[in-house]
């Protein structure tokens, strides 16, 4: 099991487009930017719905289980922060309710050698500080 | 088909000493490719009216430097002080394919005689991927809190996806970087030139990021490599034979800026480039005689061999066996080395071969009877380019 207690992340900063997400996080609500129009849900929040070109994006709560859709295990100890961890698997989620949404993780409470493409997963909470929570992932029970 | 197609040509390559670490300042190993690629076409720099490039430093967190840690066009034009100068550009969107073909866009337009395209790339000190500082902004906030830090990790996740989903073992991948190898033993300029590699130095390597060991990532070096075209009337009156260019394609596919991990981003990036290459061409996949296809991480080659053609979706690995992709074989592939014998230069060198290899002057690494001969000229995620030259003119 990757040890993350000695890890330091970065710590994301919002921006305007990007703030709701951080906000609901906080709260430990996963919500992504869903087209108003055509109800596509995205993930990294853009300018317009990448379906219809829409404007109209507002973000909205999605359940919080999904597959992993891809993963790496990282060996690289390049970035010291991140050494104590290694090997430690980053993953790719893709959930049901937000298919094409790609959402980046880690797994957590597992062996880095569970992730496999295709696993069940489901959303956990990781609080950084008072301002910011990163949704994580665990195999789902 | 394109109406433009062989009216343009390669001429003069030139290339700098490939070295680990920056001995000398960049500007002067771009100025040495520059010359050389003009000297090789028997041009004097004064003949040189053009000038294009694309400068960008692939590693994050380290600082641009101009003559330092890249070249841009003000750096050549300040280094050269070319008398007759009409004509340049730095592009942003397609990497340095794009910097080629708006090249042979101005030679089209007749906006310039003889223009000089050049890579310069730096290794600087330290790690080459810096994850972001105590904060991350833009999209990174989305993917550096995770340990998720340069385009290895990037291409990893995909690569990951291609295995599973198509039941495949990473362990052929062996053949490629084993033939590659082989391949720079023939190419004098590469970094890794004298060093042999077998499969069972692949098959033991440290992993960097599974899937990635080792010898599926370029080594970052510091080099430069450059290449003169010109009209292909004018290529015909200069002292080597041309390579004419009889398509090229950019990639036309753009999804969210930074979503990481879909292979379908790879797939219609690539797809998209090809079919422009493919239909101004006139010419298929089958009717190609040798490829160069980016290969800074292994998997680039997957996923270019697929979406531009050659094979079907999951079977690249399979493809790659047997000696297919060997100096004799059915479609020699990466036969200066590509970016893994080379050292990290971009597409470039890919292009620069593949303009070789249609004009017969690869040397000992010449492959027997070449008229078509395809470049796909890097990752086809989100920079890719394409091209097909030709020996003799249709």
């Amino acid at each position: 099991m990757s040890d993350w207690s000695k890890v330091t992340r970065p710590i994301p900063v919002p921006n305007q487009w990007t703030q709701p997400f951080w906000d609901a996080a906080r709260r430990s609500v996963l919500e992504l930017q869903r087209c108003q129009s055509c109800g596509h849900f995205q993930h990294p929040p853009y300018a317009t719905c990448v379906q219809c070109v829409s404007t109209d994006l507002k973000f909205e709560p999605v359940g919080g289980k999904g597959t992993i859709y891809a993963y790496t295990i990282m060996y690289h100890t390049g970035d010291k922060r991140f050494a104590p961890a290694v090997p430690y698997a980053s993953i790719i989620v893709e959930l049901d309710d937000a298919p094409g949404a790609l959402l980046a993780g880690n797994l957590l409470g597992s062996p880095y050698t569970d992730a496999k493409v295709g696993r069940r997963v489901e959303v956990i909470f990781e609080k950084l500080n008072d301002d910011i929570t990163l949704p994580q992932f665990r195999l789902a029970r | 088909m394109w109406e433009n197609r062989c009216k343009v040509a390669v001429s003069g390559v030139g290339y700098s000493k490939v070295t680990r670490s920056a001995e000398i300042p960049l500007a002067a190993h771009a100025l040495t490719a520059v010359k050389e690629a003009v000297a090789d076409s028997g041009l004097r720099l004064e003949d040189i009216d053009g000038l294009a490039t694309y400068p960008e430093l692939p590693a994050t967190g380290h600082a641009e430097i101009d003559g330092i840690s890249v070249v841009s066009v003000n750096c050549m034009m300040a280094m050269l002080k070319l008398p007759n100068l009409t004509w340049h550009i730095q592009v942003g969107t397609t990497n340095i394919g794009g910097a080629v073909q708006q090249a042979v866009n101005a030679l089209l337009a007749g906006v310039c005689k003889y223009a000089v395209v050049w890579r310069a790339m730096h290794n600087p000190r330290g790690t080459y991927q810096n994850l972001p500082g105590a904060h991350a902004t833009g999209a990174a906030q989305f993917t550096a809190p995770y340990g998720f830090g340069g385009p290895g990790q990037g291409m990893a996740v995909a690569y990951t996806r291609w295995l599973e989903r198509h039941g495949q073992n990473r362990e052929k991948m062996a053949t490629l970087a084993v033939t590659q190898r082989k391949h720079t033993q023939h190419n004098p300029q590469a970094y890794f030139y004298g060093v042999p590699l077998t499969r069972e130095d692949y098959l033991n390597s440290r992993w960097v990021a599974y899937p990635f060991c080792l010898f599926d990532c370029d080594i970052p070096v510091q080099g430069a490599v450059a290449m003169v075209l010109t009209t292909a009337d004018r290529a015909r009156d200069l002292k080597p034979r041309p390579a004419y260019l009889a398509g090229y394609g950019q990639r036309l596919h753009f999804e969210v800026a930074g979503r990481i991990g879909s292979l379908s981003d790879y797939m219609l990036g690539g797809s998209s480039s090809a079919k422009l290459t493919w239909e101004r061409s006139g010419f298929s996949p089958k009717d190609v005689d040798v490829a160069q296809i980016y290969d800074g991480f292994s998997a680039s080659v997957i996923y270019g061999l697929e979406s531009y053609g050659f094979c079907k979706e999951g079977e690249a690995l399979d493809f790659i066996q047997d000696g297919r992709i060997e100096l004799g074989g059915e479609l020699p592939l990466n036969t200066f080395g590509g970016s893994l014998g080379t050292g990290r230069i971009h597409g470039l060198w890919h292009i620069i071969e593949g303009a070789l290899q249609a004009s017969g002057r690869a040397g000992s690494r010449q492959v027997e009877d070449v008229n078509v001969a395809f470049v796909g000229a890097s990752a086809p995620i989100v920079t890719g380019t394409t091209f097909i030259f030709v020996r003799e003119p249709y």
